[in-house]
């Protein structure tokens, strides 16, 4: 195999580590392309883990109705927040795995080590990240949001809504989650670090779908929403990098 | 000239008699300022003509609102001055900083709902500054708690710097997202002074007030910051001379 | 004096408000020292134990 190539990159089965001289010789881009598809397809061998954080927002949506009224009419002054809450808490839960196999198997620390900047290959594992979260997430919440009485039309907005604001919540995740590195039972700070930087994305995030289930522009959040966005590519993966050059030590 | 100023404030041995010298020069006229300001705001300013003497808990909840974010500004200097040119006293202040900080972030809040109580008729509202000022509080615990979790004081210093950062940054936009959120959803409810421009002798006690706070955590961070650096200094020489005094 | 301690009806707001950012304050203040005493304290234990006892 060349040194470079996406094959001896990749982790052949029962090998997980990345082979140091590929990263090192391969160009910034590649590397993150490397990255990203590693992330990729280690991901899809444990499908069950694709799954739990949608089982968990469908489930937390479920718990709404049971908890308030079985009326749509009235759930649907609720599911802007409710279907946001779940998704904030859905896509905490998903933060797990970004790091946690790379740091036990010493990944991690090969992407340190390797000459590569850390921020790209930062940023290349949040966007697997938000691929394998975010994206089935905006892709879930359109029926959740109907389930809770918002009408079809309402569907594209969500969509679009949650796609944006999943994007910084996977990138100030990924800060949380690259400082609580190898913590045991971290979840709770995690959560707590985690979510107080989160809270703008909820409220635009929710002002947007409240206006899509009213039928009015969603325009004005989203753009909210895609500043946000722009803002957290632009420092987040510095400083997650930084975390996990802190956490590495 | 200024460098070797700057050298010496990363000396541990330096800073801990320095801020030992310091204290008083911050503790009594804090003490003063705070006892005028009382004085001031209590007895010499004359009531609001709507919140009649109700409003006087703005000479205790501002300051301590004002506190919350100085401090908090204050950590996150010192923890980015600590984390870029990696100076361990400047990591001192910065953990030093942060339990002064939330303690006032509570009394603010605690105050702020003592005013809203007789004002709006509830204990709380999601009013933009409370609501801010609530976050502010949980911004706070992550950071003692992630303090805590780490056990390694080196990676316990740089991981709690770059969270300080991160939130600094995050500060104004969560104070404008959540300003804009509540001028969707209610009027603005914003506490009312019977006139937008206090008078002189309201004013004064205010001012008073909010200076001898400043000072106050002056004093406390110097304190702290003693404590702080003997703790990290444990087997160095200079403490020997320095706990015989 | 009555009509201080009243505080035009609102002292049941106003009196705890005051107490508790005083608390705070006091707090604050006891918490440094202690700090600082402990500290102390255990440096002192530490030479102490190294035979270097001031």
């Amino acid at each position: 195999m060349r040194p470079g190539s996406p094959a001896s990159v990749l982790p052949s089965p029962g090998v997980a580590a990345v082979s140091a001289p590929d990263m090192r010789t391969a160009s910034a881009l590649t590397a993150a392309r490397l990255a990203l598809a590693r992330d990729l397809q280690l991901a899809f061998r444990r499908p069950s883990q694709l799954v739990q954080p949608l089982a968990f927002f469908a489930i937390v949506t479920l718990l709404f109705p049971l908890a308030i009224s079985p009326e749509l009419s009235r759930l649907k002054f609720v599911a802007p927040g409710v279907l946001w809450a779940a998704a904030l808490l859905a896509s905490l839960l998903a933060l797990e795995f970004l790091f946690r196999d790379d740091a036990s198997d010493g990944t991690l620390e090969q992407y340190a080590l390797s000459g590569q900047s850390l921020t790209g290959l930062m940023f290349a594992k949040t966007v697997a990240h938000w691929l394998l979260t975010g994206l089935p997430l905006a892709l879930t919440a359109p029926l959740a949001a109907v389930s809770l009485g918002a009408p079809a039309t309402a569907m594209p907005g969500v969509l679009l809504a949650v796609a944006v604001g999943t994007v910084p919540l996977s990138l100030i995740g990924s800060i949380g989650a690259a400082l609580t590195l190898g913590m045991k039972r971290s979840g709770a700070l995690l959560s707590l670090l985690t979510l107080p930087l989160s809270l703008p994305v909820l409220i635009f995030g929710a002002r947007a779908t409240q206006l899509a289930i009213g039928g009015a522009s969603i325009l004005a959040p989203v753009e909210l929403l895609g500043a946000l966005a722009v803002l957290a590519v632009t420092l987040a993966p510095l400083a997650a990098a930084a975390a996990v050059r802190i956490s590495l030590e | 000239m200024t460098w070797t100023w700057f050298h010496r404030l990363g000396s541990p041995p330096y800073v801990y008699g320095l801020a030992a010298r310091l204290t008083p020069w911050f503790a009594w006229p804090a003490a003063l300022l705070i006892a005028a300001g009382l004085v001031g705001g209590l007895v010499l300013a004359p009531p609001d003509y709507q919140q009649g003497d109700g409003y006087r808990i703005l000479y205790v909840h501002a300051p301590s609102a004002w506190m919350s974010l100085m401090v908090y500004t204050t950590m996150a200097l010192a923890a980015a001055v600590g984390l870029i040119w990696r100076i361990k006293v400047a990591h001192a202040v910065a953990a030093s900083c942060a339990p002064i900080g939330a303690s006032f972030t509570l009394a603010a809040l605690v105050t702020g709902a003592l005013w809203g109580q007789p004002m709006w008729g509830t204990f709380w509202q999601w009013d933009p500054r409370l609501t801010s000022e609530l976050i502010l509080f949980f911004l706070y615990l992550g950071y003692m708690g992630l303090r805590a979790g780490l056990e390694d004081t080196q990676r316990a210093d740089r991981a709690s710097a770059v969270l300080a950062v991160v939130g600094v940054v995050n500060v104004p936009i969560i104070h404008y997202s959540v300003t804009w959120w509540n001028s969707l959803h209610q009027a603005p409810s914003i506490m009312r002074l019977a006139k937008p421009t206090m008078p002189a002798v309201m004013l004064v006690p205010l001012l008073a007030m909010l200076l001898g706070f400043t000072l106050l955590f002056g004093a406390l961070l110097l304190v702290r910051l003693r404590g702080e650096v003997l703790a990290r200094e444990r087997t160095a020489s200079w403490i020997r001379e320095a706990v015989s005094a | 004096m009555r009509e201080f301690l009243d505080m035009g009806g609102y002292a049941a707001f106003v009196w705890p408000a005051y107490a508790v950012t005083f608390g705070v304050i006091v707090l604050n203040i006891v918490w440094a020292q202690r700090l600082l005493r402990r500290s102390r304290a255990e440096a002192q234990r530490r030479l102490a134990m190294r035979g270097e006892a001031p």
